[in-house]
């Protein structure tokens, strides 16, 4: 098959085939099921078929023509192939996940097509060069993430679904008008024209504040940030996939595909928005230590982990970029291994309350020690993978000369261990409070896979990073 | 042939009266008959090609034209009929309300095909006196008290207007000395900028702005629309304001006065008022088909912003506008009569949870709501990206940047609607609610299809329907 079919395939079927997954559910649970793993896993081998041609050197490229500059185009480059990798192998697992902990509940039908129209919307997100579509997939996923979030329709459920679908719309229309500006200037939403015309050109710092608001409000940087620790009344794998691997990573995959690979901003950026994440990190890392909600906590943790990506990829070192590209990898494997623990726990013992947890160990032993492998990756102890990307964003905070910042995150890291080590003592060791059982051997199996691959991903660092080296020298030094 | 379009509705509603009780059952099929056929006749060319009438027929014949604009009036005319018809049957239930209500959608069909159609100024007003009477008559057809107050607020409200439109009319008259659009064209390039005409181009749009309700001329509309039976809600948010009011603005503005700096200014400061202060009004509302009034102002404020560009891609935008408020809104008002026919209330603080109930209703008003909220890729977010393109291409940056966070604001009151309504966990009291009829049903899904249609297909529907509009 041509590359580019199966470019437009990655983003095509699972957008397209979501809408037969509810038609599927009312003949049978399981033919549902099964075509939604499908659906996904089938993007996931395209992707990985086409990322052995990517990181051999190749871009591809799919093109549909459309008026006022606003072609379908996808294009395939290292880092868009590396991110949907990252989401596509978190989102698979996610999807296994959910069979399990849905079965209960009612709107099955929905929730299946909703995460594979999400997935779809992620893919699209990702391999789009052109600005409007790169805005109408993004704001698919927020209408998805609206539906899933108050996917129980409890009263706070669905106001909190409101509260995340009004703040990252408000963000995305701030961010469309920043990417009207960029018309204005270079005639066309085409990344790659916008990228021409920008080389002889200064980057106009109103349209730069403008996308930020889109990105922060997506990927839930200070001050965005409050949605979404409330959005944890969904249900855990769509917390999973919208608060680890998936969704918060848009805004942060997007900075990097603007601003790092398409037009290079001002040198003050290079010190504001580290600094910006560096609050954000700070905070957020404060407040998981205050909260007693099992999935506020790893919630705010997903906040204060993003302010180290950002970290990475706005020093404007390469090796610090590397490493923010690795740590979407280790953190999306690791983060949703721990809400789908989570998730276990929390049917387990029906309490998200850290207080009135205590003891599991004994009863879920597994489950356990998924949760304590991915906390250590996302702690960044070695041999983790967790370890490496934090390891790497330090390297290059250093050779970037910006000592400061480099003590603020490293303090940053250490509340994560204190925060991390205290939900893990409090939940599975002292004395039992709510008896509970070990969660479904799919559920279970699940977690234990993200814990393997938190593990794996450390031991064999070598094959990530090798994907990560090339997407950087591709964004940073060729030009396509 | 176009005078077919205003002839063939005048013959069924005179040949109406002749049936017996019994054929008179067949109305609302005669109505969606000549809805069906509108929708052929936009599509057909020798229908649209304007050659006289002969013999006796031409006695009726009167200045008519069709350019895209038009057509695309039509076509909303005749979907809006055919749709509120479908709607009618549960909310119309006695035999000879029936076959006045079937007999008054005649006369508003061809009123409304009037007004969109001819290119005299003068008939153009007799054409909008007789949709308008129409809509009165309409609202009231239940005799009840607050459609009567809705009737008569509306009626009020007219009269002014009349009053205007008549006296500009007349002042244009006294320049020009004859009605027609050529005759008033060529008067007015000979004196461009005299004093009575600025008076009358004044007096005339006061007048066309209270019939479209844009703020701060709307206080009407929430009170008419609200009050009005179903079917009639639809009709006058879904084309009736949109052609009295805001078509005949556009109609005037292009092909008579041109446009000029200040008037631009005035179109665009109507129109970031309605965007805006209707959108916050929508917020505010507990009935539904209020807020949905609200948000109809809200939404003509977008299409006057879109017209007050004055350029091709403005005024291409406007009617995209126009054509998908109409989809959209009527889709809307659909839903809310379902909700009606099941719940027997409006009220929103009373419901919640009605999308496990009603499926249909549920999925379609998500689409519709987010559709009206410019959310891609749906519809609603083609046109407004237009406007806002259109706007920014102008150069007025703080319109378009306000014009694209008032959508924010429009996201906000449907977002409102959805959680009060369908989203949520079902109210106590409403566990035997079942879906709607196929009567409403239906129509959600005949429109909610023109949704996701138009938003998937765009470049196809921009390039043949839309942009030849403004190629003129």
């Amino acid at each position: 098959m041509p590359f580019d079919i199966l470019l437009a395939l990655i983003v095509g079927v699972p957008v397209l085939g979501s809408f037969v997954l509810p038609l599927a559910g009312r003949i049978h649970e399981r033919l549902r099921h099964s075509l939604a793993f499908l659906l996904v896993a089938f993007s996931f081998l395209a992707a990985v078929r086409l990322s052995s041609v990517v990181f051999s050197g190749q871009v591809v490229r799919f093109s549909a023509s459309m008026p006022f500059g606003m072609d379908l185009s996808f294009t395939a480059d290292g880092l868009a192939v590396f991110m949907a990798l990252a989401s596509l192998l978190v989102g698979l697992v996610i999807v296994i996940y959910s069979f399990d902990y849905i079965s209960h509940y009612a709107n099955r039908n929905e929730y299946d097509m909703l995460v594979v129209l999400f997935l779809g919307s992620m893919m699209g997100i990702v391999f789009s060069s052109n600005l409007i579509f790169l805005y109408i997939f993004w704001e698919m996923t927020a209408i998805v993430s609206w539906r899933l979030i108050g996917f129980f329709r409890g009263k706070t459920d669905v106001q909190r679904a409101d509260k995340a679908f009004l703040v990252t719309f408000g963000g995305a229309l701030v961010m469309l008008i920043g990417f009207l500006m960029l018309y204005q200037k270079t005639g066309s939403f085409d990344l790659g024209v916008i990228k021409e015309y920008f080389k002889t050109q200064a980057f106009p710092s109103l349209a730069l504040i403008l996308i930020l608001f889109g990105i922060f409000s997506k990927s839930a940087t200070l001050p965005f940030h409050t949605w979404l620790a409330d959005a944890g009344v969904a249900p855990s794998p769509v917390t999973a996939l919208l608060h680890a691997a998936v969704l918060v990573k848009i805004g942060v995959y997007v900075f990097a595909r603007l601003f790092i690979a398409t037009f290079p901003i001002g040198a003050v950026w290079h010190v504001i928005l580290p600094w910006v994440a560096a609050v954000s990190s700070i905070v957020s890392a404060g407040a998981a230590l205050r909260e007693t909600d099992l999935k506020r906590i790893i919630a705010y943790s997903t906040v204060s982990q993003i302010g180290f990506i950002f970290f990475g990829l706005s020093l404007g070192v390469e090796i610090a970029i590397a490493g923010g590209l690795l740590y979407i990898l280790m953190h999306g494997m690791a983060k949703a291994g721990l809400f789908l623990c989570a998730g276990i726990i929390e049917q387990g013992t029906k309490t998200k309350d850290i207080s009135r947890l205590g003891g599991l160990f004994s009863t879920m032993p597994l489950t356990g020690t998924a949760f304590l492998f991915c906390a250590a990756s996302v702690m960044g102890l070695p041999p983790f993978g967790g370890f490496f990307s934090k390891f790497l964003i330090f390297l290059g905070c250093v050779q970037g000369g910006q000592m400061g910042l480099g003590f603020v995150f490293l303090f940053a890291a250490l509340m994560t261990i204190l925060y991390l080590l205290r939900v893990f003592t409090v939940v599975f060791f002292g004395e039992t409070k709510i008896a509970a059982r070990e969660g479904t051997p799919v559920m279970v199996a699940c977690v234990l896979v993200l814990a393997f691959l938190s593990l794996a991903a450390g031991i064999w660092v070598r094959y990530p990073l090798d994907m990560v080296q090339q997407a950087t020298t591709q964004m940073i030094r060729v030009i396509p | 042939m176009l005078s077919l379009l205003i002839l063939i509705p005048l013959a069924f509603l005179l040949l109406m009266n002749f049936l017996t009780l019994k054929g008179r059952r067949m109305a609302f099929a005669v109505v969606m008959a000549l809805s069906f056929f509108q929708i052929y006749a936009v599509f057909c060319p020798t229908i649209m090609a304007n050659r006289p009438l002969h013999g006796l027929a031409s006695v009726f014949d009167f200045t008519l034209a069709v350019d895209g604009l038009s057509r695309i009036m039509l076509l909303c005319i005749a979907i809006v009929i055919f749709i509120a018809l479908l709607v009618a049957a549960p909310f119309v239930k006695e035999e000879d309300k029936r076959f006045y209500f079937a007999g008054l959608m005649i006369l508003e069909l061809m009123g409304l095909n009037g007004v969109v159609m001819v290119r005299d100024i003068f008939s153009m007003y007799v054409f909008w006196e007789v949709a308008a009477a129409a809509s009165f008559i309409l609202i009231a057809l239940q005799k009840k008290r607050d459609p009567l107050e809705g009737a008569f607020k509306y009626l009020i409200f007219s009269s002014v207007a009349t009053v205007f439109v008549l006296s500009a009319i007349a002042i244009i008259l006294l320049i020009s000395g004859d009605t027609s659009f050529a005759a008033i064209r060529e008067a007015l390039r000979v004196s461009p900028h005299s004093f009575l005409i600025t008076l009358a181009v004044g007096i005339f749009l006061a007048g066309l702005f209270m019939k479209a309700g844009v703020m701060p001329f709307h206080g009407y509309l929430p009170d008419a629309y609200a009050s009005a039976p179903a079917p009639v809600s639809i009709l006058l948010a879904g084309v009736v304001t949109k052609t009295l009011g805001v078509y005949t603005a556009m109609r005037i503005v292009i092909d008579l006065f041109g446009f000029s700096a200040s008037l631009q200014s005035i179109l665009l400061c109507i129109g970031l008022i309605s965007a805006i202060f209707g959108a916050l009004a929508a917020m505010g509302q507990k009935d539904l088909k209020r807020l949905l009034a609200y948000s109809s102002i809200s939404q003509v404020g977008y299409i006057f912003l879109g017209f007050g560009c004055g350029t091709p891609l403005g005024i291409a935008a406007a009617i995209f506008h126009i054509f998908n408020h109409t989809v959209f809104k009527s889709l809307l008002f659909v839903n809310a009569a379902a909700v009606e026919d099941r719940t027997g209330s409006l009220d929103m603080s009373r419901m919640s949870g009605l999308a496990s109930r009603m499926p249909v209703t549920g999925t379609t008003s998500v689409l519709a709501s987010l559709s009206a909220s410019g959310v891609p890729p749906l519809a609603g977010f083609w046109s407004k990206l237009f406007i806002v393109l259109a706007l920014w291409q102008c150069g007025h940056y703080g319109v378009a940047a306000t014009a694209v966070m008032a959508s924010l604001l429009t996201l906000a009151y449907m977002l409102l609607f959805q959680r009060s309504v369908f989203f949520g966990t079902l109210e106590k009291g409403l566990e035997g609610v079942v879906e709607a009829g196929f009567g409403l049903t239906l129509p959600a899904i005949i429109l909610a299809v023109l949704i996701v249609g138009i938003g998937l297909f765009f470049p196809y529907i921009v390039h043949t329907v839309i942009f030849p509009v403004v190629s003129y």
